[in-house]
C-alpha cells in the first residue's frame, strides 16, 4: 500500500472529529471518501497531510512511518493535498503559485513540469503574471491542483474540488483526475457529489461523525445506493406517500 | 542654502528611521507580529559597539578593539540576541499553544524582552550617554556649498542596498516566496512543505541584522550611544513604517525618510520640543486622509508583504 492510517484519531479539545479510522490507498488506485457536513473528512486529510496532529494512531506513506514528521517530509515523501477552498495565495502571481508547489524541489527541472502544466491549462499560462486573484473559481482549482502536481506527487488528496464549480468545470476537473490516474498518480478524493466519485474511483469510505460506517468497492457502494444516501442524509429515496382513504 | 543643508541632515536621521522601520514592517508584514524587542536590538549594537571599541571584550579578555571590528561584533551580537527573542518568545509559545498566542502573547512577551535587556544594558554600562570612538578623521567634504560627512554617505548608500537585496530577496527567491507563502496563508504553506519553524528565523536574522545595522550608522554618525538611544528611534520608525504604508519595504523607506525631514525641518524652525507633536500630527493627517498609509496595500490596516 502507497499510503496507509491505522486507527488514526483526531481531537480538538473534546471534540473527536476523527475516530481509530483505518483506512489504505494503493500505488495508483482511486479511493474517495464520503460523508454528510461535518463527519471529519477534512480533518482526516489534513492529518494525513501533517497539518494538524493526530491524537492516535500511525500513517505509513511508502513503507515509512511518517506520523511524528513534517508535511514538508510528506511531500517529500510524495504526497500532497489540494486544500478545500482550493488556498491558492491571492497576493502572489499564478507563475509564483505554480513554484510554491515546487518549494521542496532542489533537481531544479520544475520549469518543464511548470510547462507541461500550462500546456494542459492553457487559461494559467495566458494569466502566467498576472495576481491570481483575478482567476476565475474553476481556473483557481486547476491552479491548485497544478500547483500539487508540480511537486510531482505519488499521491494527490483532493478535498472537496468541484464545490462552487460550474457542471461544465466539474465535468473537466473529473477527467482531469482520470487523466492523472492513467499517468500512475494514486487519487484520495473527499466528494460531495457521491455518485461521481465512486463512479471515478475503486473503492470508497463512507464516515460518519468521525468514524468509517461503511466501506468496500465503488460497484457495491453504488449498488447499494439507499444505504449511502442513509449515511449521507438528505438524498435517501422517499419512501412511497402514504395515501389516506377518502 | 541652509534649507538645502537640512535636507541632507535629515535624509542621514532619516536613513536610520528607514532601516529600523524596515525591520518593523518585515515582522509585521511575515508573522503578523508587533516586535518590540527592534529597538533594544538597536540600542543593544550600539552599546556592545562603544564597550567593544572603548574597553575591549568583558572581563579584560582583552584591550580595546579597532571600532570597525567592534561594530561587525556588535551586528552579530544583535543577530544573536534576535534568535534568541524568536526562540523564547515566538517559536515556544506558538509550538506549544498554536494560534491562539497570535497577536498579543508575542507582542506582550517582545516587550519584555525590550525592558529586560534594556535594563541588563544600564546595570552593565550605566545609563548615561557615552562617547562612540568612531572615525577620528575629519570626513566631511563639501560638495557645492553643502556640507556632507562621508560616513553618512556611506551608510545611505549601505542602507539602500541593503533594502534593495531584501526586496529582491522576497520578490524573486525561494526562500522569499516561501516568507510571503506564511505571510499570506500559513496553512496553505506549510501543507506545501515550507517549515515555519525553519523559515520563521530567516525574519529574526534579517531583523537583527538590519537593527544592527541601524545601531552601528548611529554610533558612527552622531558619535554618542546610550541605553536609551532605542526608545526614541522606535518609535520614530514606527511611526515612518505607517506613513509609508503597512506591507510595503518601500513604503517604510519613504516614510522613514519623511519622518527624518520632518524632524529636521521642525527642529529647525520651531525648537526641539515641536519634534513629537510634529511627527505625530504627520501621521495622525496621513492616516486621516489616506489610512492605508502612503504606499501601503488597498487593503487598510492588511500589512501582509
Amino acid at each position: 500500500m502507497l499510503l496507509e492510517a491505522e486507527g488514526l484519531s483526531v481531537t480538538y479539545g473534546r471534540t473527536r472529529a476523527v475516530a481509530s479510522v483505518d483506512l489504505a490507498v494503493g500505488e495508483g488506485e482511486i479511493v474517495t471518501v464520503l460523508g454528510a457536513n461535518g463527519a471529519g473528512k477534512t480533518s482526516l486529510l489534513r492529518a494525513l497531510q501533517g497539518a494538524v496532529k493526530p491524537s492516535r494512531g500511525r500513517i505509513v506513506l511508502g513503507g515509512r512511518d511518517v506520523t511524528a514528521q513534517s508535511s514538508a517530509a510528506r511531500v517529500r515523501g510524495g504526497m500532497v493535498l489540494v486544500p478545500e477552498g482550493r488556498q491558492i495565495f491571492v497576493s502572489m502571481s499564478v507563475h509564483e503559485n505554480l513554484l510554491m508547489g515546487a518549494y521542496l524541489r532542489r533537481d531544479g527541472s520544475a520549469d518543464a513540469d511548470i510547462a507541461a502544466i500550462y500546456e494542459r491549462f492553457p487559461n494559467l499560462a495566458r494569466r502566467r503574471d498576472m495576481k491570481a486573484s483575478v482567476l476565475s473559481g474553476g481556473e483557481q482549482q486547476m491552479l491548485a491542483i497544478g500547483r500539487a502536481l508540480v511537486a510531482r506527487p505519488r499521491l494527490v488528496m483532493l478535498d472537496e474540488p468541484s464545490l462552487g464549480l460550474s457542471p461544465l468545470f466539474v465535468e473537466q476537473l473529473f477527467s482531469l483526475l482520470r487523466d492523472l490516474n492513467r499517468d500512475g498518480i494514486a487519487i484520495l478524493l473527499v466528494e460531495q457529489n457521491t455518485t461521481m466519485a465512486l463512479e471515478l474511483a475503486s473503492r470508497g469510505y463512507v464516515f460518519e461523525l468521525g468514524e468509517v460506517v461503511l466501506e468496500g468497492s465503488s460497484d457495491r457502494l453504488l449498488g447499494d445506493e439507499a444505504l449511502v444516501a442513509a449515511y449521507l442524509g438528505g438524498a435517501a429515496p422517499l419512501p412511497p406517500p402514504n395515501h389516506p382513504g377518502p | 542654502m541652509l534649507l538645502l543643508q537640512q535636507l541632507v541632515n535629515s535624509v542621514m536621521l532619516g536613513s536610520v528611521y528607514v532601516t529600523v522601520a524596515v525591520a518593523f514592517t518585515l515582522t509585521i508584514g511575515i508573522l503578523n507580529f508587533l516586535n518590540f524587542t527592534i529597538p533594544t536590538l538597536f540600542m543593544l549594537a550600539g552599546m556592545i559597539g562603544w564597550a567593544l571599541a572603548e574597553r575591549g571584550l568583558p572581563f579584560g579578555l582583552s584591550g580595546p578593539l579597532p571600532w570597525p571590528l567592534a561594530l561587525l561584533v556588535a551586528v552579530a551580537v544583535a543577530i544573536l540576541a534576535s534568535l534568541v527573542v524568536e526562540r523564547f518568545t515566538f517559536r515556544y509559545l506558538k509550538a506549544r499553544y498554536g494560534d491562539a498566542t497570535e497577536h498579543a502573547i508575542p507582542l506582550v512577551s517582545s516587550l519584555g524582552f525590550l525592558l529586560i535587556i534594556e535594563n541588563l544594558v544600564r546595570i552593565a554600562y550605566g545609563t548615561d550617554s557615552q562617547r562612540f570612538p568612531g572615525p577620528e578623521a575629519n570626513l566631511t567634504v563639501e560638495i557645492g556649498g553643502l556640507f556632507v560627512r562621508l560616513p553618512q554617505i556611506v551608510s545611505l548608500v549601505a542602507v539602500l542596498a541593503i533594502v534593495a537585496a531584501l526586496s529582491l530577496l522576497l520578490k524573486r527567491s525561494r526562500i522569499g516566496r516561501g516568507l510571503r507563502a506564511i505571510a499570506e496563508n500559513p496553512d496553505a504553506a506549510t501543507i506545501l512543505g515550507v517549515d515555519v519553524n525553519r523559515i520563521v528565523p530567516v525574519v529574526f536574522v534579517l531583523t537583527g541584522l538590519l537593527c544592527g545595522l541601524a545601531g552601528v550608522l548611529f554610533a558612527i554618525n552622531y558619535g554618542e550611544v546610550s541605553p536609551a538611544m532605542g526608545d526614541d528611534v522606535g518609535t520614530k520608525a514606527i511611526a515612518g513604517m505607517v506613513v509609508g504604508g503597512l506591507g510595503s519595504i518601500w513604503g517604510a523607506v519613504a516614510g522613514g525618510l519623511i519622518v527624518g525631514l520632518t524632524e529636521t525641518m521642525t527642529i529647525n524652525y520651531f525648537g526641539a520640543d515641536t519634534v513629537q507633536v510634529a511627527v505625530w500630527g504627520l501621521l495622525l493627517l496621513v492616516l486621516f486622509v489616506r489610512p492605508q498609509g502612503l504606499f501601503g496595500h488597498n487593503a487598510i490596516g492588511k500589512g501582509k508583504l
